[in-house]
């Protein structure tokens, strides 16, 4: 897990999955209404997901509509949400702890939407999160 | 390090090993067996029709079953706030009402049906799939009476001594159904070596034939979508929860390759939202086949039927599989249709669908009835498909529908944040189970 040209690492997290990295715009859902927009939004399959629990209920249509990566801030590999991701395919890393970005009203730090960021999804228990730099 | 770190890292050993000392995993089972003089939790031919249990064999059964909670809920313990369903609070309040009338429910399933009845309810996990009597329920249905006991007594609202009568029972009813599906021994599935293979050979030599092989990257890739699009379902159709799924084996074969049954319930009429799904089978059953490969899975099967492998991603690894449907909760295991690649697709589709809709429903909902609609979930779905099959659940219905005083009390204390508070200590640090060796009645 070293650095990567181009990238800046900002945060790691507990991998369900190794799989590919994946690399695409940054999401953050809050709400259920910001999911069923999201799903319901262009480019789904190109986009990187984060919310804040490791539940599965709250991100099923983003499973379902197969987004790109998930990332969480909070949960574990065991978790319902690791349990069906790994089901899907889908790359996740959970309970990343972000150390730059943007702070939301609840006090978590993450990267901006729109960030284009990269899961380096190949290794377990634990995988980096970057931002592509410029 | 500011004050929650703080208090995330004083719980960090808590969380690597059962009260900071005792592993998870084979190695956790040995040394938690070595603290326990009364190994309860292991059953034989004769101590299965005890009518009472001594303080000795109540706390045996609670401690093991104190640890193996923790081994179970440890790596998911942070699974954190959903944005959708207040969990936490329905499944606190749910543990309440289970303590409050599943005792009572033990009593008359066991009056209705006897013990060898109730035994053999256990062993309905040798010859069916596609239905909720399983290996989930023989540990679930017990577990989720004693966390509302330890609740209960955390909140004060009751002593944890009192009720023996109760708890015994709970026990005693536990420990016939894990009989029923083990026979003699560890009636924990982490107790036999995190290992579930409750099929007999038959019934799974008759679901494994002619399995269609999924070389062709566009059948794997649709038999994926199929596998998570109706687990995902059954997730959202009971309230985020594992009561949709359950996973059995893995069961060896001759040539050094393995085999898992999975479930994944689609249907169930019991709620009101149940309607969403008409059209779909109660049922769908997965007969996972694994070939023997130079990169060979660790798999491993808990107590509530989920697989975890390493590397994780085993699904890269299935060679074949089959796919039946069970059309109705009632449907005989004669009865059971092999579903192929186009009727696969169909109920892909239509669960992934029906969940979008069902979704947006939830989220409509306010929060109360949020947490009234998953503590229905939650008390009908560790007693039902028992009592169901006991013949007694339009009795017993309404003993389950009405929140007892006790669930009433604990509500605005557990619905009002104090759910996060309560289940760390009852989940993971044992106190959900108070030893009758240390309260007085």
């Amino acid at each position: 897990m070293g650095q990567l040209d181009g990238y800046r690492k900002v945060g790691t997290g507990q991998n369900v999955f190794e799989a590919e990295p994946v690399e695409g715009p940054l999401k953050w859902l809050e709400t259920p209404q910001d999911v069923i927009d999201f799903v319901n939004g262009d480019d789904v399959e190109e986009t990187i997901v984060l919310s804040r629990g490791g539940t599965t209920t709250f991100m099923a249509p983003a499973l379902s509509s197969g987004a790109l990566g998930l990332i969480t801030l909070q949960g574990g590999p065991q978790s319902h949400l690791g349990i069906v991701s790994r089901e899907f395919g889908i790359p996740c890393v959970m309970s990343v702890a972000f150390t730059e970005g943007v702070e939301l009203p609840t006090g978590e730090t993450v990267p901006a939407d729109g960030s284009i960021v990269r899961l380096e999804s190949t290794t377990t228990p634990n995988a980096d999160v970057y931002v592509k730099e410029g | 390090m500011g004050e929650a770190e703080d208090a995330a890292a004083a719980f960090q050993p808590f969380l690597e090993q059962y009260l900071a000392e005792v592993p998870g995993g084979a190695a956790g089972d040995r040394k938690i067996r070595e603290r326990i003089t009364t190994p309860f939790m292991d059953i034989t031919a004769e101590d299965v029709r005890l009518d009472s249990l001594t303080d000795e064999q109540i706390d045996g059964w609670q401690q093991y079953a104190a640890w193996n909670l923790w081994e179970l809920i440890a790596n998911r313990s942070t699974e954190g706030e959903s944005g959708l369903i207040p969990r936490q609070e329905y499944e606190t309040c749910a543990f309440v009402q289970h303590w409050s009338v599943y005792p009572r429910i033990m009593r008359t399933i066991t009056e209705a049906i006897g013990v060898d009845g109730v035994i053999e309810l256990g062993r309905t996990a040798h010859r069916e799939v596609g239905t909720k009597l399983n290996v989930t329920r023989n540990w679930a249905t017990p577990m989720v009476a004693m966390l509302g006991r330890g609740i209960v007594a955390k909140l004060g609202l009751e002593e944890p001594g009192a009720r023996r009568e109760d708890l015994e029972e709970v026990i005693k009813f536990a420990r016939r159904l894990q009989f029923g599906t083990w026979g003699e021994g560890c009636g924990f599935v982490s107790g036999r070596g995190f290992v579930s293979p409750a099929l007999d050979a038959d019934v799974l030599a008759r679901l494994a034939v002619d399995l269609d092989p999924l070389a062709d990257p566009d059948v794997r890739k649709a038999f994926r979508r199929f596998n998570g699009a109706t687990e995902l379902f059954g997730f959202l159709l009971h309230y985020d929860n594992r009561a949709a799924m359950c996973d059995t084996g893995p069961y060896p074969q001759e040539d050094g390759g393995f085999i898992i049954v999975r479930d994944h319930i689609l249907h169930e009429r019991a709620y009101e939202w149940g309607a969403c799904a008409e059209g779909l089978p109660y049922a769908v059953t997965e007969i996972l086949s694994f070939k023997p490969g130079t990169d060979p899975l660790e798999v491993t099967i808990n107590d509530i039927s989920t697989t975890f492998t390493k590397p994780a991603d085993y699904l890269k690894h299935l060679d074949a599989v089959a796919v039946y449907a069970r059309d109705e909760q009632e449907t005989p295991m004669e009865g059971l249709r092999r579903l192929g690649p186009d009727e696969q697709l169909a109920i892909a589709k239509q669960c992934s669908t029906t969940m979008l809709s069902l979704y947006q429903t939830i989220a409509d909902k306010d929060r109360d009835q949020k947490i009234k609609d998953g503590v229905q979930v939650y008390a009908y779905e560790m007693i039902m498909p028992i009592a169901q099959r006991a013949g007694v659940w339009d009795d017993v219905k309404p003993q389950v529908d009405e929140l007892s005083e006790l669930t009433l009390q604990a509500w605005p204390t557990l619905c009002g944040g104090g759910a996060a508070e309560v289940l760390p200590p009852v989940f993971l640090l044992g106190e959900g189970f108070p030893l009758l060796s240390k309260v007085s009645s």
